[in-house]
This record gives C-alpha cells, structure tokens and sequence, in this order.
C-alpha cells in the first residue's frame, strides 16, 4: 500500500504535473470557465451571469436535497463543487438571461435525474449538464433557440426576463439567431457569400462568437496546462471535426459553412474542452479517448449539417456517452507480457 | 554503456534518499538476544533442529528447509537458544560472537554442484524483499537457456539505499558475486540496471567492471522514474525483452539478482559465511541518525530504531521496506530478517495519512502512470463490485502492485489494497475449487474401485457356475437370478456385444489421455504434487479394468448363447 501520495508531497521532481485531488480538479474546471464567461458576459451582458449564478444556486440547492433525502453526508459531496461545476457548464450553455423556471428545469434534469438518481458524482453514465440542456431545448425549443445579439451590459428588460415575466413575443423581438442557426435557416439558392452580404445576422454577431469562443480555447488551454484534462478528447474531437467540415464545403461550398466557421461558432470549442473532457461520462483508456472525441467531431457536423438543430454538441455528446461501454469494451489496452493474439479486447 | 528501452507510464515520486545516502556504513551493535522467524523466504518455512537450552555460534544452523522453496536459517548471534515457537526460535547473546563458518571456497576452480549445496547450506534467499531462495533459482538453467545475469541495482522505491550504499563499499564483491551467478547459470553477460539518481554508486562500479572477470559486464544507467526496478521492466528497459503475462524472467533468457544478495553468496561460498546480517536503511525524519547499518538478523526493529536516535513522540509510523510498496508495522517488536532492506520512521508531517476516500471519476490518471498499461479505474470498479470474470478479463493478476494508480488517484482511493484483496479472494477462489475437485475425484475413484471389484466378483462366480454348472440352462438360469449389468442377457447380446466394446475402448482412451496429462503436467512442474491427476488416473484404469470384465463376460455369454440357437 502507497504510504507517498502527490498530493502531499513537495519535494517530488514530479510536483506539479499531476493532477491536482478532485475537489480542486472541479475547482480549477470553475476557474477555467472564468475566460469563457466574462467573454460572454462581455458581449452579450449581465443576462450570462444571471444564468450562470442561478443554474450554480439550483445546482448546490438540489444536490443538498437529494443527498438529505439518500441519507448521505452533505457536505463532503458538496465540496467536491461537482454540482457547482455542472451550474455553471449548462448556465453557460443557455441563451442570456433564460427565465429562473428554465434554468430551474434545466438543472432537475441535469443534477437530479442525470447524476444523483444514477448513484451521484462518478456513477452517471450522461453528462449532467449536457442532460439538462437537451431536455430544455427539446420541451422549450422557443426559449432555447432565441439568442439576443450582442448588447449592452445591462439590457433594459433583464429583470423581466429572468423572472419569466416577459410575454414571448417580446422575447421574440429582443432576440435574433446565432450564426449558426441564421445560416442553417438561410433561403434556398442563397449562396454562402450572398448570405453573409445579406445583413441577416446583426453587426458584430459572428465577432463576438469567435471572441467568446477563444475564450474557451484560453480556459481550455489552461486545464490542458494543469493537466486536468489530457489532449486526447479535445485533439480527436476538433480534429475530426474540421475534417468532416471540410469534406462537407469541398462538396458545396454554398450550402455548408467552412470549417473555420464550424470551430469558432456555436459551441465548438467550449464543448471539446468542458463537455466533452467530462471524464466520469467519456471513455476510459487513451485509445478510447480518441474514438470517443472523434465521434462526437464527426456527429457534430453531421446532426449542424443534415440534422434539424443548428447546433449539436449535447446531443453528439449524449449519443457518445451511449457509445461509452462499447468503447471501453473494445479498447482494453494490451497489457505488458500479453503477445497481441492472447490478451486484445475482453468478450 | 548501453542503449535503454522504455517501458509505459510510471511516477517521479520524491526520492528522499539523501539523508541516510550521505551518512556512512555502520555496524549496529550486537543484540543482547535475537528473535529469528522461521520463514524469512518465499516458500514454507524452516523447520527448527535446535532446541531450547542448546548453545550455538553465529552461523550454526537452526532451522533447516523444508521442502524445494524454502531456506535455511542460522544463528545471528552465539548464545543460547531460550525458546522456540511454531514461528521463530530466540537466542540469548553471550557476547562472545564466536563463529561457526564453513570452509572457504573459490568458486573458480569448485564444480556447480559443490557451489549449488553450498549456497542452500548457506540459506542465501534474495534481499531486495521477495526473498526468493537463491540456489533454487540458480538451478533454473535445468528448465531455461540463460544468457544474461541481470544485477538489479535499480533501487527505484524512495528511502531506500542499502543497495546504492552497498554498491559503493563493496563494487568488486558485488560484481564478483554477479561473476559466481553467472557461471551457476550459464549467462553469457552481466549487465548491471542502476538509476541516474546514483552517482557514487556509478562512479565506483565504472572502476569496477573493466576488472570483473571472465563474463562482460555491462553498465546501463536508467532514467530515474518508479518502479523501473520491477524485474520485468527492468528486463524490458535493458534487454527489450518482454517477459510473458504470468512468466518468469528465465522465460526470456535472463535472470536478476540484488546487488545484496550476489554479496552474500559470494560471502557464504568465499568466506563460508551463512547468512546472518544484512544491510538495512534506517531513515525517516523520526530518527536522528539515519543512514546504513549491518545489522545481525533477528533484531528487534526497536533496538534497532533506538540506536538510530528514534524520537518517539515524533514518530507517527514505522515502514518496513519502501513507502510505495512496503507494510506499515503496527509493532516495533518484530526482529529484521532476511528481506528487510529498509525501515522508515517516518513522523506525520513527512508521510501524512490520506483525506477521506472520494468517489472515481474516471479522470484516468492512474492508467496513464500504470507501468504494465491496464486499466486501474475499471479494476477498481470491479474489485469493489467484487465482479471476479471482469477482473480477470481486465487482466489484475498483471498488476505489479507498484503502487503508482494509488500514489496520483486525485480521488485518494487505495486502488492496491482494493487489488491486492481481490486477487487473495480469487486466489482463495481457485484453491477450494481446485479442493472440491480434488473431493469429487476421489469420490468418482471410489465409486470405481467399488465397480471393479464387484465386476471381479461377478466374474469369479461366473467362472465358478461355469466349472461346477456346465450345463447351459442352469447357467442360465443362474444369470438371471442374479441379475447384474454385465451378466444380465438382453435382448439382443449382440447390440450388448457392441456398446460394451465401445465402452472399453472408451476407457482406454480415457486411460490414456488421464497418462499424458499427468506426464505433461510432471513434465512442466516436476517438484509439485499432482495427487489430483494421479487420481485421475487411477479412476480411469479402474473403469478400464471394469469394462474389460464386462467383455469378457458379454463375450462369453455371446458365445454360449450363439451355440444354445440352433
């Protein structure tokens, strides 16, 4: 039995390069979002952190809940952040200032049904957030699919917004598309070079996308650094993910987005590093890794690309997820000793 | 200096080799008495053949080996012997330190055989802490070609170096220790596996082994990276060898000794010396002269740690052997045997105990530092959900138990302990299967032996019908009033005829078959019992003996009946 651990020592040549205990593992992920969030705070207002504040709240309130109701000791699990972390991911995930109901919703589905119901913190088979946030867009598509364009920090109709008290049509006005969804929803015959001349997204729109979206490479860039999380998801996801976009605008440019567009819309970048790096939900060895991040990359464009959702990250993810025991059956890895025809994957 | 092979994964856990490194080697002093275990080896323990009251010297055999896998042990110290116990026998020192060795040899001009006996007489098992007895694993070259002695100097675990301080004192003996070995096993090289982390070490045995003859050896420093003196990675690392799932080093032609155990074999063949004393690292910030100390077998680990300057109320717990893999004593009361290279007295600020256990998150960790690539997340979870064809199928008898998952799992989880109880479960496992086995065949040899001798009496008294009774109905009629399987005429005796012939030609192959298997299995391991197959056996010639009277018997009732239908 290991009497050394790396947590407790500093004299280790190797302090530092590894992982930190996981409580601050959850903690660093928080931080990483920092980036992110005051990208998107930035550009698209206070509404981002309102979301981002109440889905945590709900998040931390649940947890408690469900745990007194298991009878399991509260404030372990709560300082392990887990439930704050997976507030924060679906509250970055939701349109500026979503209604509190939504969030509400949102994170039922997430922390109760998706994480606590299957055993907790290292038992659920789905992504929490990813969870909560397909529910949402499935039962309130007109919430979830109307982003406002970039505006000012504090909007004149925040309040009412986030306490559900403006009448939908209203919302309808103050909101526009994302870019992804403007072009998915772009006239027939349009060309790729018409729409983008056409005006149809408001100024500054794709610009603060891929601002926001850098952002999340920073805080990507970051877990990678400290390693919280290893290169393989993100590398096989975006990876696929570009090849599969270009495949798609080498055969008409006109009716698919690039895929530099592909990567720096949406929620590209902030999927591979934050949602996907999920390591209870993805799969377990290296190899698997790379077949998990590849078929996310790969179902992401096809779900953007022939799919009725603009954009596709939850459900690439939660599709993968299913996929996760297969994968781990077949990518056992060879141990040292085994010649390749007796060891290879379990039955 | 030779090219290195990688092996995966592995940690860079802090050293902390330096505070008993720099102090020199020292003698601790004699014990006023010894508590000396019968089983200070791998294998079953020795059997006492001294008894209390009787006066020994150092080096006077105590307890002799019991079987293949088990070692000698002798007196540490000349005394008397008070007391002896199913576990350990203790001596009372008289102070004297007279010596009892056997008659020098030199190993260069005295046969193997001589060699081989001196080595068991001299209870020399491995000191890197297996405790492997040395000759039986000199005599491997009846089973393997060997041609490379391996001197595992790798020492990779933190604390320890006795093998680096022994290295520096004694580099001519070591290597000439190597030499013996090598010439027992045939090795056609020497390479020595040592660690960067060693400079002295390396510097003296540079000098050292252009003077090493006849055999070359080589020296291959190695990156410092735990646990590269696993045997089996130190084997890949210097030979890019990989040694079979389940296998031994000799399956691949080589074989590693400790720098320790070379000395004292070239010590018991040399200068007679059984052994007695060992070099222990004493260390840990709880003690105030740590360093390397020859210490006599069997002494009390508290006397021991006392001279060393223990601090009792800083000590939180004493380790014996490295903090990756070793145990943590719960008492200072057990004596230094063979296998005990290294004794931290560590306080609570140096190795604290572990935050609570939290739960996995699959953050694999612990597979990307696992030095024989498995996969320890998964593992655990079927070590706690106790799923056993998963953990087989996950390959947790390739686990080395390094401790290296434990030492980076940010979740704090004892992935080894988990491990190490799963495989004593199976293990278990195995052997009541292997007994409940063992159980049904001799119930099935039974049944057959019952069988044969019935079918014998069968037979006797139709023998003895046929002489007195020769007439045919009476026969007969005799038959049938005793009706038995193998008498008893059917309908159609031909059809009986044939499926009785079937069945003995059954039997024979069973017979057979039940002969190669044992032959194969005595082959492969020919000191072990192979009661079960030879049971086996057994049955099958029984049931053969059985279906050959039944013939005979159906045959001549075929006869008799074919000359009774007109």
């Amino acid at each position: 039995m290991s009497m050394l651990h790396a947590s407790h020592v500093n004299d280790a040549p190797s302090a530092g390069t590894t992982a930190p205990p996981t409580a601050s593992l959850m903690r660093w992920v928080i931080v990483a979002t920092l980036p992110g969030i005051i990208a998107m705070t930035y550009c698209f207002g206070l509404g981002v952190l309102s979301n981002i504040v109440l889905a945590a709240a709900f998040g931390v309130l649940l947890e408690s809940g469900v745990l007194y109701l298991r009878k399991h000791p509260i404030v372990p699990a709560l300082n392990d952040s887990s439930a704050l972390l997976t507030g924060v991911l679906l509250g970055a995930s939701l349109p500026p200032a979503s209604p509190w109901w939504l969030i509400g919703v949102g994170m039922i589905a997430a922390v109760v049904i998706a994480k606590q119901l299957y055993g907790g913190l290292g038992h659920n088979p789905f992504n929490p957030a990813m969870v909560g946030y397909a529910l949402l867009l499935v039962s309130f598509p007109t919430y979830m699919t109307l982003w406002a364009p970039p505006q000012p920090l504090i909007s004149d109709t925040l309040w009412p917004q986030i306490m559900g008290a403006l009448p939908i049509a209203d919302i309808d006005t103050l909101s526009g598309a994302t870019p992804l969804d403007a072009f998915k929803q772009k006239a027939q015959g349009l060309s790729a070079y018409q729409f983008w001349a056409s005006g149809t997204l408001a100024d500054g729109t794709l610009e603060a996308w891929r601002f926001i979206s850098l952002a999340w490479l920073a805080g990507g860039v970051l877990l990678l650094f400290k390693r919280i999380i290893s290169w393989h998801i993100p590398a096989a996801l975006l990876g696929s993910l570009l090849i599969m976009a270009t495949l798609f605008y080498m055969a008409d440019a006109d009716e698919f987005a690039s895929p530099v567009f592909h990567l720096l819309t949406g929620a590209t970048l902030f999927g591979a590093f934050f949602i996907a790096t999920d390591p209870v939900s993805a799969a377990t060895s290296r190899r698997g890794k790379l077949l998990y991040g590849v078929g996310i990359g790969v179902l992401i464009i096809v779900i953007r690309n022939l799919g009725g959702y603009p954009d596709a990250v939850a459900f690439a993810v939660l599709l993968m997820n299913l996929c996760v025991p297969l994968i781990d059956l077949y990518t056992v890895p060879r141990p040292v000793g085994h010649s390749k025809g007796t060891a290879g994957a379990p039955r | 200096m030779t090219l290195s092979f990688d092996f995966p994964g592995g940690i860079y856990p802090p050293e902390r080799k330096v505070r008993s490194s720099q102090a020199s080697l020292q003698r601790a002093p004699l014990p006023e008495r010894v508590s000396l275990p019968l089983r200070q080896h791998s294998g079953r323990p020795a059997v006492a053949c001294v008894s209390p009251g009787d006066s020994v010297q150092v080096g006077s055999l105590i307890a002799k080996r019991n079987g293949l896998i088990s070692a000698h042990v002798h007196a540490s110290i000349s005394g008397t012997v008070t007391h002896i116990s199913g576990n350990d026998i203790q001596i009372e020192s008289d102070r004297q330190d007279t010596w009892h060795t056997l008659a020098p040899l030199n190993w260069r001009d005295t046969d193997a055989g001589t060699l081989l006996a001196r080595l068991d007489e001299s209870g020399v098992v491995g000191l890197g802490g297996a405790g492997f007895p040395t000759p039986v694993k000199a005599r491997v070259i009846a089973r393997h070609a060997i041609d490379t002695l391996i001197v595992n100097a790798a020492e990779c675990e933190p604390y320890i170096t006795a093998d680096d301080i022994t290295l520096q004192r004694y580099p001519d003996d070591v290597l000439e220790g190597a030499q013996l070995i090598a010439s027992l096993c045939g090795a056609e090289q020497i390479i020595i596996g040592i660690e960067d982390n060693k400079p002295e070490a390396i510097a003296a045995l540079t000098q050292a082994v252009g003077r090493s003859q006849p055999v070359s050896v080589t020296l291959t420093v190695i990156p410092t990276r735990y646990p590269s003196g696993s045997e089996k990675l130190l084997i890949k690392t210097l030979l890019n060898r990989t040694v079979p799932s389940q296998g031994l080093p000799a399956d691949v032609g080589a074989l590693c000794h400790n720098p320790g155990t070379l000395l004292a074999a070239l010590n018991a063949v040399r200068a007679g010396q059984p052994l007695v004393e060992r070099i222990v690292t004493l260390t840990g910030d709880a003690i105030a002269r740590p360093g390397n100390y020859w210490v006599r077998l069997g002494t009390s680990i508290e006397t021991l740690l006392t001279h060393a300057g223990l601090d009792t109320d800083r000590l939180s717990s004493v380790i014996q052997g490295g903090p990756m893999m070793g145990e943590t004593l719960d008492t200072l009361k057990r004596p230094v045997v063979k296998t005990t290279n290294c004794l931290i007295a560590a306080t609570h600020a140096e190795l604290p105990s572990g935050p609570q256990e939290a739960p996995c998150i699959r953050c694999g960790a612990c597979e990307s530092v696992c030095p024989v690539q498995l996969l320890p997340q998964q593992l655990h979870w079927y070590a706690r959900a106790q799923e056993d064809d998963k953990l087989e199928r996950y390959h947790l008898f390739d686990c080395i138990e390094c401790g290296a998952c434990s030492y980076v799992c940010p979740s704090h989880i004892p992935l080894v302990e988990d491990y190490r109880e799963a495989k004593s479960r199976l293990r278990y496992q195995q052997i009541e299967t292997a007994k409940a086995e063992h159980a049904k065949h001799r119930f099935e040899f039974r049944q057959a032996r019952l069988a044969r001798e019935e079918a014998e009496k069968q037979a006797r008294r139709h023998a003895r019908l046929a002489q007195t009774k020769p007439s045919i109905s009476n026969n007969r009629a005799d038959a049938a009033a005793h009706p038995a399987p193998s008498t008893m005429p059917s309908a159609n005796p031909q059809a009986d005829l044939r499926s009785l012939r079937i069945a003995q030609s059954a039997a024979k192959a069973a017979v057979r078959k039940a002969e190669k298997v044992l032959a194969r299995e005595a082959q492969q391991a020919p000191h072990e019992s192979h009661e079960d197959l030879e049971t086996q056996l057994a049955t099958a010639r029984e049931n053969l003996k059985v279906a050959d009277l039944q013939l005979a018997q159906a045959r001549e009732n075929a006869q008799i009946s074919t000359e009774d239908s007109p």
